[in-house]
């Protein structure tokens, strides 16, 4: 058996002549956890829903995926859907839209455990509840019985969660899983995912802009632009020291205390410019116009470089960002 | 998901092209029909209404009649341009009357609450009620006739038209840009024309020539039935209706003025979903 | 759910009243004296002032209202004033006629449009769904009567299985009566399978695009596990709606087939009444018509209420 729970390998996702993901590499080893970062429109979620194969009608795949022994990106639907919610799982950021409105929602969690783990309805129940008491909601029973529309956002993102976790994943992945909550509801919930995960040793791969989150998180992070992965490694490594130009750029911009100058001195520091659209996208590296360092070399599109601490740059950083 | 809704703008973009052909196909029936409508205003073979017993019932392709005559000696293919020409006035009639009214009273509905719940209630009445229904009723007493078939069909289309007019101008109004306008001091009225009706204007035009297309199908059926047009008008309906009356169901006569029917409507169904892929900006919905 | 069902009724009854009261002006209203209709074109001023006094057409229009209600809801409908039928007893013989055929319609347009629907929406992006596709848009673009006169046509005439016309009562032989139904109910089913079809199809690739199908892939469903399970359960919340629509049409359609077909059903005592400009009959007949479709858009409303749990178990 492999040590990993996931492996990409040069995953390019594109709609008819529009490649959106272009050449992403990483490997989520068991029970790591690793943070995808980027704006909007980086690429992150496509790389997510390819992965778990939700991707739309028309969206073509290419390179590999691997999970439990097999290619994903290669797998048929029925394939696919052994794995997805027992072996893979994944949190959707919405929680308004993102449960069946029509079906209550101890039959959306017992269907699961019923479905994979083939077990009675009693005892599918039974673990439904011990589920939900994990996820900190009070009075399981009422919960079960009830429909989507009855509940909170915060309470329908705990049993999302709980749904993920029902079957022991060996990865989960959680897209924006806090974005669409209240700001009180989004440290509880996150908290929650942080130790179900630790409990049962699951692989996260947790996509979000929000990089305290990840710092909270993860131990290791990959940083997303233009669709491809720019940089990538430990945290404690990245966000001190980092190599790409659009990491640091990042950093800087994070608002804290120390560059916020309370009497309104100063301004938060931008990254110029703009994402390129999809369609306008470089040949070469994606981030060239913005970057302060760019030469004539920055028009090849590089790859990422290194062991640990890997990135995709020509001209990478080398002093650490509190000296600059 | 704004990096899906980039992607999918721009394939929105790409594949225009491809979608276009029920545009193409829609547009140039409809196009060739009205065509002949126009012309049948100027020039019909024959007159429809003279009847000549001595030729009746001459099959197509006989000279001089190219689809061949009636049961009373009538030119076929001079009634069925007439026809066409009757249909698509009294269809783009109702759909004009009621997109005109339905729009008016759908805009008022969505602006002023206070108008909101009567004009809905009394919509959603109209609504239930069959249109056949109506047009008979108005048949019975009026007498039946093309004002009065323009008149019923225009009552029956206008609630769908209000609601719809309704729905998107509330979609509209919740926009933030008229926040702003309304902080600037513009007036409703300013507002519900200069904002809200280019706005709508798009799907407007969609369901116009849905209900253009109900419109010669409702026509048709009351024609059919007796109490649409009548002699010496010609419709295309009225014909199915004395072939039927007259010489049974059994004859190719029948086939034509069907034909007709539906080439036409086929066309503005076409038309109208053309146009609605032309205007949809949210291709989005169908890509993540 | 309760709250739900009062205010259903209510609307259903509210909208009744103002449809007969609808129908009533309309009828005196828009036609001038009714009994200068009823008499015809040649009649004498005095001949009308007679009829009028005697059919009380000069009292107040409220009041003459007030009593077409009391007797409409006494069962007592009015009479032709030429033939002396009752309406009541014309109708009550044509109901077998119609409502069978209507309600098979609907039953049969039903039944063959939700599943083709389905299987349009399950291969949209193959040559068999856009087949289906292509063949419902054909389908609405046909009048009604121009696919009965067709149909009939090829199996009465050329293949002389089911009698082009003409109708067997049941009392008198029940397989004539369906024999006679079944050409008819076919039609008028197939005529309004098209548009449901296509409802249908655009109503659950709309459901598939939610993201909640999406999640219910995620947990493991097969596609076509989530498309029957998922999807199909929650897009009858708006095909319920559509068949709504569709009753309203049923009553046309109906009334068109029952020509084609020379069924001697209502559309025939409507037609012949309204050509004959008998308008109290005309009265009477549209109101049963209109309770009758009110009626079934009720019983499609309270389907709706049951169907979605946010209207059935509220918050």
């Amino acid at each position: 058996m492999e040590n990993f729970a996931l492996k990409v390998e040069n995953l390019v996702v594109a709609l008819d002549d529009l490649t959106a993901v272009r050449g992403v590499s990483f490997t989520i080893r068991k029970g790591e956890r690793w943070g995808l970062v980027g704006e909007s429109g980086a690429g992150k979620s496509l790389t997510a829903l390819a992965i778990m194969g939700l991707l739309q009608e028309g969206w073509k795949t290419s390179g590999a995926v691997w999970h439990d022994g097999i290619n994903l990106l290669q797998a048929s639907d029925k394939t696919l859907s052994s794995r997805r919610g027992r072996t893979m799982s994944m949190v959707f950021q919405d929680p308004t839209t993102a449960l069946n409105p029509v079906a209550k929602v101890g039959k959306q969690i017992t269907w699961i455990l019923r479905h994979h783990m083939h077990v009675s309805k009693s005892e599918a129940y039974a673990q439904s509840l011990v589920l939900l008491n994990k996820m900190n909601l009070p009075r399981p029973e009422s919960i079960m019985d009830s429909y989507p529309h009855q509940l909170s956002g915060g309470q329908r993102q705990r049993i999302m969660i709980a749904m993920a976790l029902a079957c022991y994943p060996e990865l989960i992945i959680a897209d924006e899983p806090t974005t669409a909550l209240d700001v009180t509801v989004q440290k509880q919930v996150l908290r929650l995912l942080d130790a179900a995960v630790t409990e049962r040793n699951c692989g996260l791969l947790l996509i979000t802009h929000d990089l305290p989150v990840i710092a909270a998180m993860c131990e290791n992070v990959a940083v997303m632009y233009g669709g491809r992965i720019v940089e990538a490694g430990a945290i404690a490594e990245v966000f001190t020291n980092p190599r790409h130009p659009y990491t640091r750029g990042l950093l800087a911009s994070q608002p804290t205390l120390d560059n916020i100058d309370l009497d309104g001195g100063t301004r938060l520091p931008s990254i110029r410019g703009a994402v390129p659209p999809l369609y306008a996208m470089p040949e070469g590296c994606a981030f060239a116009d913005r970057c302060d360092f760019a030469t004539s070399k920055c028009k090849e599109l590089p790859e990422l470089d290194g062991h640990t601490h890997r990135v995709a740059c020509w001209n990478p950083l080398t002093s650490s960002v509190k000296g600059a | 998901m704004s990096e899906v809704l980039n992607v999918a703008k721009v394939k929105a973009k790409r594949t225009r092209k491809k979608s276009r052909l029920p545009l193409i196909i829609g547009g140039t029936i409809t196009g060739v029909m009205i065509l002949i409508g126009i012309i049948s205003v100027f020039w019909i073979p024959m007159d429809v209404n003279v009847s000549d017993p001595s030729i009746r019932m001459l099959p197509i392709g006989t000279a001089h009649h190219l689809f061949g005559t009636d049961y009373l000696g009538r030119d076929v293919s001079s009634m069925l341009m007439t026809g066409i020409r009757t249909s698509i006035i009294i269809g783009s009639c109702a759909a004009f009357l009621a997109l005109f009214i339905g729009t008016i009273l759908g805009m008022l509905a969505a602006s002023i609450s206070k108008l909101d719940e009567p004009i809905m209630r009394m919509a959603d009445i109209f609504m239930a009620m069959p249109g056949i229904i109506f047009a008979l009723v108005l048949a019975s007493t009026i007498g039946a006739g093309y004002l009065t078939t323009i008149f019923a069909l225009t009552s029956f289309f206008t609630p769908a038209f209000v609601r719809v007019t309704r729905a998107s101008s509330m979609r509209v109004l919740s926009e933030d840009y008229i926040s702003v306008a309304r902080l600037y001091g513009r007036g409703r009225m300013f507002i519900t024309f200069r904002h809200v009706l280019p706005n709508i204007s798009s799907i407007l035009i969609v369901q116009f020539t849905i209900y253009f297309a109900a419109g010669v199908l409702s026509e048709a059926g009351l024609s059919f039935l007796g109490v649409g047009i009548n002699r010496p008008s010609v419709s295309l309906g009225m014909m199915l209706h004395e072939a039927v009356e007259q010489i049974g169901i059994t004859d190719p006569l029948n086939v034509w003025p069907g034909l007709c029917i539906v080439i036409l409507v086929i066309g503005l169904n076409l038309l109208g979903d053309g146009l609605r892929d032309h205007f949809d900006p949210r291709f989005s919905q169908r890509v993540r | 759910m309760g709250r739900f069902i009062l205010r259903r009724l209510v609307f259903f009854v509210i909208t009744l009243l103002t449809t007969s009261v609808l129908i009533f002006t309309l009828i005196r209203a828009a036609g001038g004296n009714v009994a200068a209709i009823l008499l015809g074109k040649n009649s004498s001023y005095e001949e009308i002032h007679k009829l009028s006094t005697e059919l009380g057409l000069e009292r107040p229009l409220p009041v003459q209202y007030f009593e077409w209600m009391n007797n409409f809801l006494h069962g007592n409908l009015g009479q032709a004033f030429r033939s002396k039928q009752l309406a009541s007893h014309l109708i009550w013989t044509q109901a077998p006629v119609s409502v069978p055929l209507s309600l098979g319609g609907f039953l049969l347009a039903i039944i063959i449009a939700i599943p083709l629907g389905t299987y349009a929406a399950k291969n949209f992006n193959k040559p068999s769904g856009a087949f289906v596709a292509v063949i419902s848009q054909v389908g609405i673009a046909v009048p009604v009567f121009w696919a009965g006169l067709l149909l009939s046509l090829v199996f009465g005439v050329h293949l002389h299985i089911l009698p082009t016309g003409g109708w067997v009562p049941w009392n008198e032989s029940i397989v004539g009566a369906l024999r006679s139904l079944a050409l008819p109910v076919f039609t008028l089913g197939i005529v309004m399978a098209s548009t449901l079809t296509r409802y249908t199809r655009t109503a659950i690739l709309d459901v598939m695009n939610e993201d909640f199908v999406r999640t219910a892939r995620a947990s493991g469903m097969s596609r076509r596990v989530a498309l029957i399970k998922v999807g199909l359960r929650n897009a009858s919340l708006p095909l319920v709606t559509v068949l709504g629509l569709l009753a309203a049409e049923m009553v046309g359609g109906t009334v068109i087939i029952e020509k084609v077909y020379s069924l001697p059903g209502i559309s025939r005592m409507i037609l012949d009444n309204v050509t004959a400009r008998e308008v109290v009959v005309v009265q009477s007949t549209v109101m049963v018509i209109v309770i009758y479709v009110m009626t079934v858009n009720l019983i499609i409303d309270l389907a709706y209420g049951i169907l979605d749990p946010r209207i059935r178990v509220g918050k």
